[in-house]
């Protein structure tokens, strides 16, 4: 019986590791591949490890592309937008959670049904009308369709009703307005709630594809995800700076992986859970 | 002036007004741009106009009718759903199965849930360019593994009949991981009473798992099924930046031909709008169908 036990969690743990390698080796060869030199990566067979490690493939890159704008393109409209849309969804999660006034429901249903709402359906029209509003191509455009987020509201509203009664009594009794209240108490207990936010609109906007796609045309306004998609189609033959823009790419976030790891896995786990 | 910004503030700080001011900023972004674009959306799907959105002419349901005469709309439905019916089930019983091994919070089982779920952080193009580049014919590493146990040259992105399968094959390296976490989370709140009541009747893992797991995080499966299944339908980065819809359109999915048709060439706003709200239709039945099941299933 115990022999069989081992037997069985061994095969497990064989059947997990192949899986995670499947994961971890793609971007591991990647990894390795963007510090080969041309001539061996042409090589037959290929190696897993470079033979030698040369730079040449990002000097490329960056040669080739303007990679810092596209960079810093990215980090400003990540951040910009994790920013305000964080403030903004929890002013409405906090107001739908805690405070009383007329319309609540009718206004939380309809922030619900935009939910439901595909981007593909609504994307021609916010294109038009970003259009017509004199804002395509600018930071405007981009940022302000991305102020508020649902899933934001819903989080941050979950938070805020799971906190006490009593904390919201304490604040009134020291003659905090609801404001106060927000800000002095409810606000710094919802720390973990935020960051997760953060963490999870960070990665998103500097991941989103079709959205700046959409509303950029201007090479001065063009974000990382697609700037790098240009290194690899169809007829590539000079590999090496596409497995380093691959690499650069991946990078920032792969940082705030390995620091913010428990808030992603949270925020997700949870995400499932009120369903 | 002091005076005069205290009863302002006053005024915004007494009753219910403290709500108002505090969701204003939230609904006013959603309202006007993302309901506002959806009504604008049936109204731009009568019209016939170019990405300029110079003199629009309306031509009533034409766009529609004209949608349903193109093949290339079917072969793209046919491929959204081809897409959806493969990726979403594999990932579902990929992530259930791992899900089940890993419930418990030892400190193996976090570390392999957090190389599973590492895939959130590349985005669409990152993973474009690594399996492009592993698959490759000439430099790739798995097209080495192959040929090295025998196996012929494949051209795994380019060949018709396989491109479908390898789209699908990286969308689910993508996101199973996604589920196998929400999975884990639902699994902890199975009761473990239920558990040990079933090991003292000598029950196998195998049956515990049907008996007690899989019906103890029915809505947890309802919401990765329903989320998955609406993202699928909507499937568009993967596929942009890795076949472009090709080879001969045998992956380009609904929001791919919508795309090509307003932006790329020869754009036409209200037609790739018509074909938007088709998609939109076939979204909203296949939630309302789940859901309608879910509630259903959540009351037996």
């Amino acid at each position: 019986m115990k022999q069989k036990r081992k037997l069985g969690s061994f095969i497990k743990f064989m059947i997990l590791s192949f899986v995670a390698a499947i994961i971890l080796l793609p971007v591991l060869w990647m990894f390795f591949s963007s510090f080969r030199a041309a001539k061996e990566i042409i090589s037959w067979p290929p190696k897993f490890l470079p033979h030698e490690w040369v730079f040449d493939n990002y000097r490329k890159v960056f040669k080739r592309a303007p990679m810092m704008t596209y960079i810093k393109n990215s980090a400003i409209f990540a951040v910009s937008t994790t920013c305000l849309s964080c403030m903004i969804n929890s002013f409405a999660g906090y107001a739908f959670a805690r405070l009383h006034f007329r319309g609540k429901n009718v206004l939380f249903t309809m922030c619900l049904m935009t939910m439901m709402i595909p981007f593909q359906v609504t994307m021609i029209p916010l294109f038009t009308m970003i259009n017509k509003m004199g804002i395509y191509d600018t930071w405007a455009g981009l940022i302000l369709p991305r102020m508020a987020g649902v899933m934001g509201i819903f989080m941050m509203r979950a938070f805020f009703v799971g906190l006490p009664l009593e904390l919201e009594e304490a604040g009134r009794i020291d003659g905090l307005t609801d404001y106060g209240i927000f800000a002095r108490i409810m606000l710094p207990l919802a720390k973990p709630a935020l960051v997760t936010q953060i963490v999870l609109g960070l990665n998103g906007a500097w991941n989103d594809l079709l959205y700046p796609l959409l509303m950029t045309s201007n090479v001065r306004m063009r974000m990382l995800s697609n700037g790098v998609a240009l290194f690899v189609g169809q007829d590539t033959t000079d590999y090496g700076p596409a497995f380093a823009a691959g690499v650069v790419s991946m990078l920032p976030m792969l940082l705030l992986y390995l620091f913010g790891q428990r808030y992603f896995v949270e925020g997700t786990a949870t995400s499932g859970l009120k369903g | 002036m002091m005076d005069w910004l205290k009863r302002v503030r006053n005024y915004w700080s007494s009753g219910s007004r403290t709500g108002y001011v505090m969701v204003a900023p939230a609904i006013l972004v959603l309202l006007i741009f993302n309901i506002i674009p959806l009504f604008a959306s049936f109204g731009i799907s009568l019209l016939d106009v170019n990405v300029l959105f110079n003199n629009p002419k309306f031509v009533g349901i034409q766009n529609y009718l004209e949608a349903f005469r193109t093949p290339r709309f079917w072969n793209s439905l046919k491929n959204t759903f081809i897409f959806t019916f493969l990726e979403v089930p594999c990932q579902m019983v990929i992530g259930l199965a791992l899900a089940a091994v890993l419930t418990r919070n030892k400190w193996v089982n976090k570390l392999f849930r957090s190389i599973y779920f590492l895939p959130i952080i590349c985005s669409a193009t990152a993973v474009g360019i690594m399996w492009q580049l592993i698959l490759n014919s000439n430099i790739g590493y798995v097209s080495w593994m192959l040929r090295s146990i025998g196996l012929p040259k494949i051209s795994f992105l380019k060949d018709p009949e396989i491109a479908m399968y390898t789209v699908i094959f990286m969308s689910v390296w993508r996101s199973f991981g996604i589920s196998t976490i929400i999975f884990v989370a639902g699994m902890q709140e199975v009761p473990a009473e239920l558990y040990e009541s079933a090991d003292l009747d000598g029950a196998s893992k195998f049956r515990e798992f049907f008996s007690i797991t899989l019906p103890g995080i029915i809505p947890t499966i309802y919401f990765v099924l329903i989320t998955r299944l609406i993202g699928s339908m909507q499937v568009f980065d993967l596929i942009f930046v890795t076949t472009g819809g090709g080879p001969n359109f045998r992956t380009e999915t609904m929001v791919n031909y919508i795309y090509s048709r307003a932006f790329s060439s020869d754009t036409r706003l209200g037609y790739a709008t018509a074909m938007s709200e088709c998609l939109f239709a076939i979204i909203l039945i296949i939630s309302i169908l789940f859901y309608r099941r879910m509630l259903k299933d959540e009351q037996a």
